[in-house]
Formats: structure tokens, sequence, C-alpha cells
């Protein structure tokens, strides 16, 4: 499974997402620290779901690095995130 | 955050940062020569916000590269602490500076004057 099916197999499972959007930017930190070839180093997702509504900035995050573990410490090199309630903007 | 932080080290270092200064951001690389794109994100953003910060260089310390990772409970890098509380990392803060949150986060703190 490719990381990127791996991200979004886990964050279906914890988070059950009504929008994902797992993005591969791999290509544009070609050479930079972390990137290896074949990518799939560096992402962006977008992410709305319920469980998000009344949560903090640092509570969202965190539920996504729970959901995501050890993907965070040994294959990911840089995630960054769009983490919303529905209904937000 | 970990029950007992002073039990452990690297952790008295850490808390010994965060007391000393308001804003404390441990980062890779310094402000003039950020070496993560996230790291230089957040300086540029404190910059803007013309609030005094001193910056933390995990890279010349695995042990603080590992230790601000636990003493949060936060697996990335940068970290932005204001008053010994984790603000976030980069996606964070730059939604807070953008949506006028983190000037107000300051300014409650007494750091900036009211917007």
């Amino acid at each position: 499974m490719s990381v990127a099916q791996e991200i979004r197999t886990r964050l279906q499972a914890a988070l059950t997402p009504i929008e994902l959007e797992i993005i591969d930017q791999s290509d544009e930190h070609r050479g930079h620290a972390g990137w290896r070839e074949g990518g799939e180093t560096h992402f962006h997702m977008r992410l709305v779901s319920d469980v998000f509504t009344d949560l903090s900035r640092i509570e969202r995050q965190r539920a996504v690095h729970k959901a995501l573990g050890d993907l965070l410490e040994a294959t990911v090199h840089a995630l960054s995130m769009d983490l919303r309630a529905p209904g937000e903007v | 955050m970990n029950d007992q932080p002073s039990e452990t080290p690297i952790f008295s270092v850490i808390e010994a940062a965060l007391a000393n200064d308001d804003v404390v951001l441990f980062m890779k690389g310094n402000p003039q020569y950020p070496q993560c794109g996230f790291s230089a994100a957040v300086v540029d953003v404190l910059n803007r916000m013309a609030v005094p910060y001193n910056t933390h260089d995990v890279l010349q310390s695995a042990e603080l590269r590992d230790g601000i990772k636990a003493y949060s409970d936060w697996p990335t890098i940068p970290q932005l602490y204001v008053k010994g509380e984790l603000v976030g990392g980069c996606d964070i803060v730059r939604e807070m500076y953008e949506s006028g949150e983190l000037n107000t986060l300051f300014a409650e703190k007494g750091l900036v004057a009211e917007a």
C-alpha cells in the first residue's frame, strides 16, 4: 500500500471524515531534508470531520497524530494539515 | 504533558527555557538560517508580529530534539510556546496569524499592545 493510501486508511478508520484530501507534495521538496527517491515523504491533507466539532486546534492535530501513529515517526517527513469541523470555512 | 517532567534531565532544560522567555520557539536552525520550511514560516510570523522571542535549535542536540517531542507529546518541530504553553506547530501558528487569533493571544498575555 502506498504511504498516501496508508494515511487515508488510518484517518478513515479513526476520524470518519466527511471530506479527505491528501496531496503528495514530495516533488516540491526534491533534494530537501527528509526527501528521498520515490517521493511519499511530504504531504498536505485537508480533512473535515464531525469529530473536530468543539475541539481546539491542538486537540484536532493530536487526534490526527494519534490516528497516524508510527507513520509520522518513521515514514512521513512532513505533513501539513487543514483540519475543519463541518461548516467551518 | 508528562506528570513528572522534572524527572528527566532534558525536561528540566526545557522548563528552564520556557521559564526564561515568554515566547519560545523550538526549531530547526536559527531565525537567520532556518533549516526547514516549517520553522522558517513560524519565524516569519513571529517577525511580523514584532513580539520578542527566543529560539532553540533542535539540530544542535538530539536529546533536545527527542525531549521536546516527548515533553508535550507532540511529534513534530517547530513548536511554539507562549508563557510555557504549547500553541502549536507551523499549521496552527499560520492559521492563528491569519485569523488574528495569534495577535489576540499575545495581547491577552501582555506581549503586544491591543490590536
